[in-house]
Order: C-alpha cells, then structure tokens, then sequence
C-alpha cells in the first residue's frame, strides 16, 4: 500500500497574501433588512436610549453596550435591531428581526472580521470597515472566502441576541 | 474559480458556530429562498442531535436507550449508521459514546453516569435494530454526535439548495465544509499563525473538514469546541496538531478528522476505506499528505 508523502505545498496553492486578517462583508442593512422580513418595509425607529436603559439592557443581558444599536420598524409589525459584538480576536456586526411580540424571527450576521494585532477593540480599526458593501470587497478578501479551521464558537452573538431581547424588553415593548 | 457568478453568500450563528451558505449561478431572489431552506435544515439537525437539549432525540436515547430499544428519526439513524462504520473502519478511534469522558473533563453539561463496567463502554454496545429502533446494552452509554452531526448538517443543507436547483454553491459550518457544482478555492487556517492560511485548494462537490488545536496563548477567538479525547482511553492529547480531511459528505470528512488527529499515519486504512484524504501537521512539526491526494496536488500546481 503506498503510503503517506511528506507534504510541500505546491506553489500554485500558496496564498500570495499573508492576510492579516479574515472577513466578509455579507449584508448592507438595507439587504438585511430584505432577507429577514422579505415584502416588509423598514423605518428607522427614532428610538435612541437613555442611559439609565443602557444599563438596565447591560444588566438585563450581562454584556456592555460599546456602540449604539440601531432600530427600525417594521411594517405590519416586529422591529430590525443592528447591533455589533466584539470578541477578542472578532468583532461581528448582526440583525436581529423581532417579531411584533418580541420573539426572535431570524438573526443574520452583516459583517465577520479577525484579527490577531489586537486591534478589534479599537473603534478606528473597526470603523474602516463598517458600511462596505459585499459588492465593494477587501482586497484580502478575494482570494480567501471559504476558510477551513478549527471550528470558532459562536458565543458572543448568541450574546448580543440576549442583548437586543433585553432592549426589546426595555425600551420597546 | 475565486468567486461565484451572482454569488449570494450569507450567515447565521448556528450549531454553535458561524453556518455560512453562499451560491452562484441563481436569480437572487430564488437564491434567498434556498438559503432560507437550507438553514431550516440545518435548524432541523440540532433539534434532533443536539446533548444540550433536553427534548432533542438524541436526548431522548440517551435517556431511554438502556431501558428499552427507541425508535429514531431517519436522519438520526443515518449519522448512527456512518458513525457505526466509522468506528469499525478506524478501529475504535471513532466512537459517539465518547460523551461520559466529556461530562468529567467539563466540555458537556452533566455528571457521569453512575454505573462503571471494568471494560470501558463502545459503540459497538449500541445497537442499530431494523425499523430505526436503537437499544444500548449497558447502562452507562451516553452519545455525543458532535464529532459527526455538524457534517451531516452540512449534507443536508447542500441537499436542500440542490432540490431548490441551485447549480453551485458552498456550505460551511465553522470549518466543516462542502462544494457543489463547480470548483472552488479554500483556504487552511495555519495552526500556528490563525491569521494567516496554511494553502488554498481547489475542491469540487467534495467536502473538507478541518480539527486543529492552538497550543499558543495569542489564539482564542471563542475557543476550539471540539476537544479531542481518545476514545479507547478517555484521554485528552493527540499527536496531532491539526488535520484536514477531503471527503465526498461533509459527515465522513467531519468524523475522519477526529481518526486523523488521534491516529496520524494510521488513519490511513479507514480513509482508504471511505476513499477519503488528509493532509496533517503533527505535533512534531511533520507536514504529511495522503497518497492519492498529493498526486492530485502535485498535478494541480
């Protein structure tokens, strides 16, 4: 039987880049809001919260608020909330569509990104690439879309979804 | 093929971890029809398989299987049947009765078991009955799909895009990954520099998994969630640091990781048996790739 081969990788399947880091662009709000509640219309809310709801949502949900969430209104009912969660190697921007009741419809992410330098938790860092479309692509991300690795828990935006829920609770209901 | 003509591409936290769906070569509105679809059916996997869930199937045996033979759903029958022969071809290095080791070392919710055999339990103390009925002879069966079930789902939501006639697409759970219709290019994270990749393949409609563990302190993006135990020992470590496995279903190429992270070099009789290959790192630094795939990589370079 022939056995295992010591493996180069071939040079036509080294990456050009060394990519300093990984993410996709998947939805601009306007398509989010198109995917979670198809044939809706949307209206940005006006909500703004106080600080005293702030903290409420923060104790309610056990997770800081470091960016204003933005809420709009669906038509016929239920409520878009944009939110965004930082890890410590990933910061992720999400949708969360509220039914009218307050449960949750669907939850799509807009926007992944890693990094290894530290800086996800600068708002410069990640203020770069808020508001690219998926048709206005990084240039890293071209050649590397589809990443095979060790598997990364979804943790903090099954967090973040316990935060818009807590705000529902809070500031919308 | 970089990217896919009218490539819709979107995710959602799901089976714990980033589920990412993008396809190509559909009007977009019919696309997000599918894509919707094929979540649904992903969904429908973690309902039945997930340990967490009390009310999930797989619960439902793990509560009941000892005391009487339960009848399963056919999905969950089918990911026992794969898992069955998983573990016979790897000789035991694949095993779903891997959950009580779980319990103790604190990566799943629960005591142990009370009652505790001399001979380890297996899952060749399972049985897989005609008419889907599952029976466990021993008391101390627990099973844990985690090492196969993220797989399947990922089958199961490339099977939907398909009969919603989806020409080409991916799906990809955190890693575990499968194409259709046409090639595309992934990417190997490098387990020791996580911001960078190991290579780009082609794949095409095959399925590629990768388990790895990060021994540097810098990596802990959420954790890897699979911890690797040794079935035949119910201990943790591995000569393995991390392995990549090109499979034709997402399933065998997610169970095949694990025989690869604990065997290494002899994994390769149940890869043969699968017609499946790897490529690992070992602990050692050794980079290794299975017969048959390098010459299809040394062709495509």
């Amino acid at each position: 039987m022939s056995d295992w081969k010591t493996f180069t990788v071939p040079a036509a399947l080294v990456l050009s880049t060394s990519a300093p880091c990984f993410g996709t662009v998947y939805f601009t709000a306007d398509q989010a809001q198109k995917a979670i509640f198809p044939g809706a219309s949307c209206m940005p809310s006006g909500v703004k919260l106080t600080a005293d709801q702030k903290k409420a949502i923060e104790k309610a949900s056990d997770l800081r608020i470091r960016t204003d969430p933005q809420i709009w209104r669906v038509s016929g009912g239920g409520w878009f909330i944009m939110d965004e969660v930082v890890g410590k190697h990933e910061f992720i921007t999400f949708a969360v569509g509220l039914t009218a009741g307050g449960a949750v419809k669907q939850v799509e992410i807009m926007e992944y990104r890693e990094s290894y330098g530290g800086e996800v938790r600068d708002a410069k860092w990640r203020g770069q690439f808020v508001g690219k479309t998926a048709k206005d692509p990084l240039r890293l991300d071209q050649d590397i879309k589809n990443i095979s690795g060790a598997t990364l828990s979804s943790r903090h935006v099954t967090e973040g979804v316990r935060r818009a829920l807590a705000l529902y609770d809070i500031a919308l209901k | 093929m970089t990217s896919l003509s009218n490539e819709v591409r979107r995710a959602r936290p799901l089976l714990g971890t980033y589920v990412e769906i993008a396809t190509g070569g559909m009007p977009k509105e019919a696309a997000h029809r599918a894509i919707d679809a094929a979540f649904a059916a992903i969904e429908e996997v973690q309902r039945r398989m997930s340990f967490h869930d009390s009310e999930s199937v797989l619960s439902r045996l793990n509560r009941d299987a000892a005391r009487q033979a339960v009848r399963v759903d056919a999905e969950t029958f089918t990911v026992l049947q794969t898992a069955a022969e998983v573990h016979r071809a790897s000789g035991g290095m694949f095993d779903v009765t891997i959950a009580p080791p779980l319990q103790e070392l604190g990566f799943l919710p629960g005591g142990r078991p009370s009652h505790r055999g001399a001979r380890r339990a297996s899952f060749a103390d399972v049985e897989l009955l005609p008419r889907r009925f599952v029976r466990f002879r021993r008391p101390d069966i627990r099973l844990d799909l985690g090492g196969i079930a993220k797989g399947f789902a990922v089958d199961q939501a490339v099977a939907t895009l398909r009969r919603a006639g989806v020409p080409q697409g991916l799906v990809n759970a955190g890693g575990d990954l499968r194409a259709f219709g046409g090639s595309q290019r992934v990417a190997i994270r490098h387990p020791d520099r996580p911001q960078a990749a190991y290579c780009a393949l082609p794949l095409h409609n095959a399925a590629l998994a990768t388990s790895a563990h990060y021994f540097a302190e810098r990596w802990q993006p959420g954790q890897t969630l699979a911890p690797i135990i040794d079935p035949r020992t119910g201990r943790q470590g591995t000569p393995v640091r991390s392995a990549t496995v090109r499979a034709r279903t997402a399933m065998l190429a997610d169970a095949l990781t694990k025989v690869v992270m604990l065997g290494a070099k002899a994994a390769l009789p149940a890869l043969n048996h699968f017609r499946a290959d790897a490529i690992f790192i070992s602990a050692l630094g050794e980079e290794k790739c299975s017969p048959r795939w390098h010459a299809a990589l040394e062709l495509s370079s």
